[in-house]
């Protein structure tokens, strides 16, 4: 499997990457790391005729700590975060995300950024141009049929980027750059909740990610991820738990995010659960009752590997240990 | 399109005209004729096309070619010296942990990129830091006993 | 024990360096002045009736040179079995069907691949659609789809080459055939009586068994390159291959050339496992293309081609009756094995022979009955995968004894013991056991996983509530070669100036290490250092026929024609030294380093330079060539019956004891081979650096193929055609393995020694299993063990 023709431009500034964003329309893809896109582009799920790549741009190289803080740039590669003193110290959790995603050799190229943006996934969907031809076409290849459910409802590719729900916990923020001009959102509001188009940039919004700001969470805020899947190395998640969690000096939750990834067409806030956690004095038979009440709250769907049965359990032992862990040291219990 | 890029290539600056379209590993195997790197899947999942990116194992099915303009590359060719193997092949050799060859390259590339970072790598190290690269041949066993005496020599010295 | 010099010493490996190096040159580094480069359109149907082509689009495609169809090739028939009862059925391009999804239906050469690729795209097929079948149960009913209308016979290549198959059977059990859809192969064979084997018996169990298909995952994809020389009329290919002078046999009999007229050149082979053993569509096409346009032309598949098109191991589903006495002694075993082979026949009718051939060697049952059933379905053709039938058969029969012995209150290691065999054992089939280390293999095996101490560990109790260990043993057997074209193996080598030598073999180093342990062999034998021997081999017109490397055949039968012609060397040096040392007799000499010496007084030499000086001045100008070789099986001048399993199947069998310890993660689960314990009785190993390779490989695999591996199939097509979601085992899977040697000598080996490459891939799964049981008490009768069916398994979900 070849790549199809493409023209390679490669800009100097955000200003003119988005220039040539605006000139070529519908018909360019911006690369990153590469390490999906690549792929994707080999098995003609996208067919871009210009592809813009962002490694020219010095500033989206950046790690910086300001105003309380972290900035990345959003072409730091995944190892380049996971071995960031700066990251370690202030975001463990996100260290430890990226140091969990894919391959080592994947990590030393795969971008931030690249996995903010990451395209959903269907075993139906990543598949060559051939495969593909034996069926009908699917939505997100252009159709109105979903195998995964063999309905015509919608699409159900699965959001399975790992740092994504880590970033959400911590609060974080992102930069869209377009010609119009800059805006910051919280990275939350990037995510449509549609499987065929899960991020505004996929959504076709001509702009560009500039940068992931984060604040460093406060001195007693725990944050965790939990990653599930079989292989631990190349395999994407089955399930993936971010928790941060912030408990009082009476060991009662002030704040808690619960997120997942795998399990949906975006990440997916545990928020049921959320509320019956909050105000409540931490102990192991809340954790208990409210991990099994939050793999609820999720609707995976069957792949060849599992049932949704096996998934939501899974889902609800790693939300366990991610609540058990990020109460860790602070609650009294453990 | 066409165009001319230039980079370091095992020590060496290399100017070779490239199509926008083509891998790294198109270019090294096609135009280059450096066939030591390898295709096993051409989708970043085998390893076997591992080469060194300014000292960085990567996929070089996943790298286009006109994005390494200006930057350092290695290839197996470029790991022995005239006369004698690099000590990573030397032991890979002695220590059996060649069996087909064909993950070879990739996992001699990883073994020196991870040596450079940490030349004293725990068993559990070295199984994280090959862990992209695949063979099917020998269980791991005696790559990761290889990986495991190179970090011992290396201690002694 | 003879003190050797090369034999037993854990020598690296001779082509290590080439490949560490990355010189070493592979099929698809072949790269030939005007060469073009062909891809297939395939079928997206898993059944289908071809109406129409139409290539005049990609014909005139820019940089497109050809482009065949079925029509182009209509009368080229063949396949890995070709007998009388089964003929050929495999064409190159569909013809009038496509079978399964993938089936080729043309290729497309051009100046590059992408321009192939491009041009494929252009080609328009029209399909009827037929109704397809993907399970041999189903495809086994009477109103399932036919899937081959009718089975075209011609003359067999096995008849062909004029080996005697034997007279006409007398009349057995096996003509009773039940009539069955889509059979694309049957094996029955019964030895005793098996209903009075029953009667006898203190306890009868039963159980049923199933294993997916899985792929064979070698890291380099299958190629071929061809150059046809239209002055001289010779074919020259490159193949990724395991024997060459097969290949060399089905490519003259498709192409209609003789064999003389076709070369199989070397190149290194990125792992085989089985999977580049049959004739596949891509090298029939580049050899017939090159032909045709007189330029070199290479077709290399894309991972998703090799996963879906060339080979996967069969999934089978394994139906065990015994009868046994209640101190464990086994009466009477009915076994029934049902493999779906896809939509072509492959190797099916051998998978359920074997299935057979790695049964019955292991345990001694007086009364047994055996009936195979091969079945052509909708899917992805299946063919021979290391350990060929042994993997699944000897899973079904290890689990279902583990769960008699624990039925009965027994040890499962006292059970094995009671019934496995020995060493001067005949089998039904007039095999003869010179060899036979299963009961030193289990004491050991058993022994260094600590069997007495860690069984039942959860039954008495342990201390960790959310893991869980235990341990499992089974066994496996597998041939050492036997008659298969073609039909035996030849060496020659030849002397040089300065008294080294080169070693013309035509066995291929797979990555399983031959042309060290084969040039350990020859330096042994002839007295001349490693450093001293050249190899050239896997090269049909430079080196004398080989069986080629599966069946376990190269250490034995390969190793036997290296070792007399290394023997046949050196008589003719030492006859050369008589004259110069001044005896009367070779039997008074010796050789060692190169060197001709007086056994009685070593000090007394002349150097092998000085010999072949002689030989050539003095004598008749002979430089000293030295030949010898070796049959698959010198008891016999015929292959066996693949239906009545009648005929000798091999002429040693090596045999392997495996032990594992497992931990599970009862609340997810996963399943970890903490350690895994082989001791294999591969007669006198060779070198044992290479044959802890070979282990290590096998249980990598036969792990991965327990708790992981699986083609996922749904109407034929496979879901998981990439690394990525085909989980073959990674580095981190990797468990501590421990190898143990069962000290036997084998008398037909060279220097004792059998097969190592395979067999040990097979029992590792049953030793799994009985772990798994043993640590959290249910067993799992279909592999693989996922963490999903621990879970339900233990009512947790």
């Amino acid at each position: 499997m070849h790549l199809p023709d493409i023209v390679y431009l490669s800009p100097n500034k955000t200003t003119e990457a988005l220039e040539v964003i605006e000139d070529c329309g519908n018909s360019c893809s911006v690369i990153a790391g590469g390490t999906d896109l690549m792929v994707a582009l080999k098995q003609r799920l996208q067919t871009p005729k210009y592809l813009i790549g962002l490694e020219n741009i010095p500033e989206f190289k950046k790690i910086e700590e300001k105003d309380e803080s972290i900035r990345l740039g959003p072409m730091n590669t995944l190892d380049e975060i996971s071995s960031s003193d700066l990251i370690k110290t202030k975001l463990p959790a996100l260290s430890q995300a990226a140091r969990e995603v894919g391959s080592p050799l994947l990590r030393s190229q795969a971008t931030i950024g690249g996995n903010v943006c990451l395209n959903t996934r269907c075993r139906f969907y990543n598949q060559s141009q051939f495969w593909r031809s034996t069926r009908e076409k699917c939505y997100k290849a252009g159709g109105s049929y979903c195998h995964v459910t063999k309905q015509k409802e919608k699409c159900n590719a699965a959001f399975v980027a790992d740092l994504v729900p880590v970033l959400i916990a911590y609060g974080a923020n992102i930069k869209l750059a377009g010609l119009a001009g800059e805006k910051m959102l919280s990275l939350k509001e990037f995510y449509t909740g549609d499987s065929c188009f899960p991020n505004q940039i996929l959504n076709g919004d001509r702009v560009i990610l500039t940068e992931i700001d984060i604040p460093i969470p406060k001195n007693n805020i725990r944050s965790v991820y939990k990653k599930f899947r079989f292989r631990r190395s190349i395999d994407f998640p089955l399930v993936g738990v971010a928790v941060s969690l912030d408990l009082d000096e009476n060991n009662r939750c002030r704040d808690i995010n619960i997120l997942l990834t795998g399990v949906g067409s975006a990440p997916v806030e545990i928020k049921k659960a959320k509320k019956e956690l909050l105000g409540q004095r931490w102990d192991d038979e809340l954790v208990s009752s409210v991990a099994s009440l939050a793999s609820q709250e999720i609707r995976p769907l069957k792949t060849n590997l599992v049932s949704p049965r096996y998934t939501r359990e899974i889902a609800s032992l790693k939300i366990k240990e991610a609540l058990q862990e990020a109460g860790g040291k602070n609650g009294k219990n453990y | 399109m066409e165009r001319t890029i230039e980079f370091v290539l095992n020590g060496e600056t290399k100017k070779v005209t490239v199509n926008d379209n083509q891998t790294l590993l198109e270019v090294l195997r096609e135009k280059l004729d450096l066939t030591g790197t390898k295709k096993g899947c051409n989708q970043g999942e085998c390893g076997a096309c591992t080469v060194l990116l300014d000292g960085k194992p990567i996929n070089s099915c996943l790298t286009l070619a006109v994005r390494i303009e200006g930057r350092s590359i290695m290839t197996i060719e470029g790991v022995a010296g005239k006369e004698s193997l690099d000590p990573v092949q030397e032991t890979f050799n002695e220590k059996g942990a060649i069996q087909c060859g064909f993950c070879t390259p990739g996992m001699v590339l990883t073994t020196k990129a991870l040596l450079a970072e940490n030349s004293n790598p725990t068993s559990a190290e070295i199984k994280e830091a090959i862990s992209g690269n695949i063979c099917r041949c020998s269980g791991y066993i005696k790559i990761i006993e290889a990986i495991q005496s190179l970090a011992e020599e290396q201690e002694v010295m | 024990m003879a003190a050797y010099k090369y034999i037993g010493k854990d020598i690296p490996r001779v082509d290590g360096p080439v490949k560490a190096t990355g010189k070493a040159v592979y099929t698809v580094d072949v790269k030939l002045p005007g060469m073009l480069y062909g891809k297939f359109l395939r079928s997206p149907h898993p059944h289908a009736r071809i109406l129409k082509i139409d290539t005049a689009k990609a014909e005139k495609f820019p940089g497109v040179h050809d482009v065949l169809t079925g029509q182009d090739l209509h009368d080229v028939r063949y396949a890995f079995v070709d007998t009388p009862r089964y003929p050929a059925d495999e064409q190159p391009l569909a013809v009038d069907k496509v079978r399964y999804i993938g089936d080729e239906v043309a290729v497309v050469v051009a100046d590059s691949e992408a321009i192939a690729e491009k041009a494929l795209m252009l080609i328009e097929v029209e399909y009827e659609i037929l109704p397809a079948v993907f399970t041999a149960e189903k495809a086994m009913e009477p109103d399932a789809p036919v899937i081959h209308d009718e089975q075209v016979k011609g003359k067999s290549f096995w008849e062909d080459w004029g080996v005697a198959q034997g007279k006409k059977g007398r009349a057995t059990k096996y003509d009773d055939t039940p009539k069955v859809n889509n059979l694309s192969g049957r094996t029955f064979v019964s030895f005793g009586d098996v209903e009075q084997g029953f009667l006898k018996s203190d306890y009868i169990r039963e159980d049923s068994f199933s294993l997916k298909a899985t792929a064979h995952c070698q890291m380099e994809p299958h190629a071929a390159v061809a150059s046809y020389d239209h002055v001289t009329q010779k074919l020259n290919v490159w193949l990724s291959t395991m024997g060459v002078f097969l290949k060399r046999y089905f490519l003259s009999k498709t192409l209609n050339i003789p064999p003389s007229k076709i070369r199989v050149h070397h190149t290194y082979v990125g792992g085989a496992f089985g999977g580049k053993i049959d004739l596949f569509p891509y090298e029939f096409c580049a050899a017939y293309l090159s032909i045709k346009l007189g330029r070199p032309v290479k077709i290399e598949l894309d991972r998703e081609e090799v996963f879906m098109t060339t080979r996967q191991r069969h999934p089978l589903t394994v139906n065990i009756k015994s009868g046994v006495k209640k101190n464990g002694k086994i009466l009477a075993q009915d076994i029934k094995v049902i493999a779906d082979n896809g939509g072509y026949r492959g190797s099916g009718p051998v998978v359920i022979f074997l299935c057979h051939g790695f049964s019955f060697p292991i345990y001694d049952v007086p009364n047994y009955r055996y009936e195979g059933f091969s079945i052509y379905t909708n899917n992805s053709i299946r063919g021979p995968q290391r350990g060929h039938g042994a993997p699944q058969i000897r899973f079904s029969i290890d689990s279902h004894i583990d769960l008699i012995a624990r039925d009965l209150g027994l040890d499962p290691v006292q059970m094995m013991l009671k019934n496995v065999r020995h060493e001067g054992d005949v089998l039904p089939n007039g095999d003869r056991l010179d060899s036979c280390g299963l009961t030193e293999g289990l004491h050991g095996a058993a022994n260094a996983i600590g069997w007495n101490t860690k069984r039942n560990q959860s039954k008495n109790g342990s201390k960790n509530e959310r893991l869980k260990r235990g341990v499992g043993i089974s066994l496996c057997a597998m041939f050492s070669g036997a008659m298969y074209y073609p039909f035996a193996s030849a060496a020659i080598v030849k002397l040089h100036d300065d008294g080294s030598a080169t070693l013309f073999t035509g066995a291929q180093d797979i990555g399983q290490g031959s042309y060290t342990t084969l040039s350990q062999v020859l330096a042994e034998e002839l007295g001349v250092d490693l450093q001293d021997i050249h190899v050239v081999a896997g090269d049909t017109e430079l080196c004398p026929i080989d069986l080629g490397s599966f069946l376990s055949a190269t250490a034995l039968v390969t190793g036997n024609a290296v070792k007399l012609a290394a023997a046949d060397a050196k008589r003719q040096l030492l006859e050369c030294a008589l004259e110069i040392l001044e005896v009367d007799s070779i039997e008074k000499l010796d050789t060692e380093s190169k060197k001709i010496f007086l056994k009685k007084d070593p000090q007394k030499s002349i150097t092998f330079s000085q010999a072949i000086q002689a030989s050539v001045f003095k004598r008749n100008g002979d430089p000293i060539v030295g030949k010898g070789s070796y049959k698959g099986y010198p008891r016999t001048d015929r292959y066996p019956s693949l239906a009545k399993a009648k005929g000798l199947f091999t002429g040693a069998y090596g045999f392997a004891a495996q032990a594992a310890e497992v931990e599970i993660d009862t609340l997810t689960g996963e399943v970890r081979l903490v350690k895994a314990v082989t001791y294999h009785d591969c007669g006198y190993p060779l070198n044992k650096n290479i044959v802890e390779g070979q282990l290590h490989g096998c249980v990598s695999m036969g792990a991965g193929q327990t708790l992981s591996e699986e083609v996922f199939l749904e109407n034929g097509q496979m879901f998981n055609p990439s690394f990525l979601s085909y989980r073959l085992p990674l580095s981190l899977d990797t468990p501590e393995s421990v190898e143990g040697l069962v000290n036997t000598i084998e008398p037909s080996g060279p220097f004792g020694a059998k097969e190592v490459g395979e067999g040990a891939v097979a029992g590792i799964l049953g030793a799994i299993a009985n772990a798994v049981h043993d640590a959290i008490g249910v067993r799992i009768k279909e592999l693989p063990i996922t963490p999903e069916k621990i879970l339900r398994a233990l009512g947790k979900i």
